[in-house]
């Protein structure tokens, strides 16, 4: 088995939402293993804890408890964060500075040698495209040229891990290519990849495992195909003289046409279901299995959220 | 040390890029030149009104430099989210800290002297002679401006980017009123009330320490030890101020 590179053990976090509100808890006993050379997708709806996780990690906030380790450090070791390469969810970046400049700012920060800095920093703006963009301002980017440079940033110090929170988000279809290239290049070179995102695809195309983590908690970890094959198999029902809203037992997804209607339940609810629409009066007009996808894997733990 | 320097670096090339300190400085030095126009309406030495004129400037401007960009600077790296890029790499909190502060100052000496330069031309066109006195003037502004963006920096840490310029205004307004509030305990007759000024004394810098502006204005000899408490004094007190800013900033979670 591979070295764990990072180590999350039963992180927690509450915030306080104001002075008289109940506090918020983010985080609750988060742990899980990254290994060395693999590519970690981190999944989860809007609040889930994503960001927190990530931001714990780079020590943007600071957990009530629980412990994280890079390479067996503890990650508030200048020495584990110099491993780390991390690419910030939305750029926010400096609008006096050009791309050149901030990236030399960047690698000052990371205590890289002046001789050393100026080719790293052409040889990044040219992996990330930017070549011939480099003496522009930061202002004059579009939201793809500065995620561009987010991720050049993070590229810098040649990391041992590289940790993207949303680096898809807000890019267009060449830009996500142009994106899952760089973290794939990266990936073949030997760096461990840790990114959350919500575009599935992407996480099932590009990932080696995956964690799901809906509301501070991780409901599954492994690879794509072990996490779909864990979860019951869904079944399209369609039927008449039932309207679906008012159906008792639980469905994933419903929809009432003109002629029929038609609900997605889980395996464990067809029965019930089809007990339902009859006892009801409902003629069934068709019942198909549908394979699982980490989409659909994710959708039902959503709505048992939302429940 | 290196992280410091770069990002103080930073932080003075941001301030040299931005048009709101082109701005003050332009006032300032308007006003300074000017200052000879205000001797003519004046009774009196007219050199004497244009130091005094002069020096009032330069202070009154690098307080307003020194609280603009210490909102800009400093709230606004936290506020936008900048810090996250920083302080995600191999940088201690304490090294941001000092980073910025060390930005701000930076920003004020070149201003400083900027304004010096322009107050000394004047003085010169007037005298016919150069008033070295004038640098003993700027650099007790220097030591006041230390303490005031020790208090600014430690209020963006503390508080959000508008209320953080407005208690640092207060503590420059307040910071020349102490000697008020000493003379106020003496005559106030209820214990609790007393003690309550009394802190408000203490706790609040006496920038009067570095007013030495009639001294210079009418060329009477300043005592050595004088200058020298004012820069012990400035130490302590911007110390005290960049400490809490790092307790305060030490864990604080970046949201």
């Amino acid at each position: 088995m591979s070295e764990i590179l990072l180590r999350l053990r039963d992180l927690r976090k509450t915030y306080d939402e104001g002075l008289f509100k109940p506090k918020k808890e983010v985080l609750r006993g988060v742990s899980l293993e990254v290994r060395r050379g693999e590519v970690f997708g981190f999944l989860g709806p809007n609040g889930a804890g994503k960001t927190t996780t990530i931001k714990a990690i780079t020590e943007l906030i600071f957990p009530d408890s629980g412990e994280i380790t890079i390479g067996g450090l503890p990650h508030s070791d200048l020495e584990a964060k110099r491993k780390i390469g991390f690419m910030p969810e939305s750029p926010y970046f400096y609008n006096h500075l050009s791309g050149a400049e901030f990236l030399r700012f960047c690698a000052d920060l990371l205590g890289m040698e002046t001789a050393r800095e100026e080719a790293r920093v052409s040889e990044l703006l040219e992996q990330v495209g930017l070549a011939g963009r480099g003496d522009d301002k930061l202002r004059t980017y579009s939201k793809g040229m500065l995620q561009r440079i987010n991720l050049a940033q993070a590229l810098l110090n040649r990391p041992e891990l590289l940790i993207l929170d949303e680096p898809m988000s807000g890019l267009d279809p060449i830009g996500r290519r142009d994106v899952r290239d760089i973290i794939l290049a990266q990936s073949e070179a030997g760096t461990t990849i840790f990114f959350s995102s919500h575009i599935i695809p992407d996480v099932e195309t590009i990932c080696d495992r995956v964690a799901i983590l809906i509301d501070g908690v991780i409901k599954a970890v492994g690879e794509v195909r072990e996490i779909v094959a864990q979860e019951v198999d869904l079944y399209e029902v369609t039927f008449t003289g039932v309207d679906p809203e008012r159906l008792k037992t639980g469905t994933v997804a419903r929809r009432l046409g003109s002629d029929q209607a038609w609900v997605r339940v889980v395996a464990g609810h067809r029965d019930a279901l089809i007990g339902e629409v009859t006892a009801a009066g409902g003629k069934l007009l068709s019942l198909t299995p549908v394979r699982s996808t980490l989409e659909e894997f994710l959708m039902r733990h959503y709505e048992e959220v939302r429940r | 040390m290196r992280a410091v320097y770069t990002i103080a670096r930073n932080t003075f090339r941001e301030a040299i890029r931005d048009r709101i300190l082109y701005l003050f400085l332009g006032f300032a030095v308007l006003l300074i030149v000017s200052s000879k126009l205000f001797s003519m309406l004046t009774v009196g030495d007219e050199t004497k009104i244009i130091k005094d004129l002069g020096l009032g400037a330069i202070q009154f401007f690098s307080m307003l430099i020194s609280v603009m960009m210490s909102v800009m600077l400093v709230s606004r790296e936290v506020e936008n989210r900048t810090a996250f890029n920083i302080l995600a790499k191999p940088v201690r909190r304490h090294s941001f800290i000092l980073g910025k502060y060390f930005g701000l100052l930076a920003i004020i000496v070149a201003n400083l002297l900027l304004m010096t330069a322009a107050l000394l031309v004047i003085i010169f066109l007037y005298q016919g002679e150069i008033d070295l006195t004038i640098f003993t003037g700027a650099g007790m502004t220097f030591l006041e401006m230390a303490v005031l963006c020790a208090f600014a920096v430690l209020f963006a840490m503390v508080t959000k980017p508008i209320l953080g310029s407005v208690l640092t205004l207060a503590v420059f307004v307040v910071g020349h009123m102490t000697q008020g509030i000493w003379l106020l305990t003496e005559r106030l007759q209820d214990a609790v009330t007393r003690f309550i000024v009394a802190v408000v004394y203490y706790v609040l810098p006496n920038l009067e320490r570095f007013n030495f502006k009639s001294e210079l204005v009418h060329s009477l000899p300043i005592p050595a030890a004088a200058v020298w408490w004012a820069i012990l004094y400035a130490l302590i007190f911007t110390a005290l101020a960049l400490f809490l800013a790092w307790l305060k900033f030490r864990e604080k979670d970046l949201l």
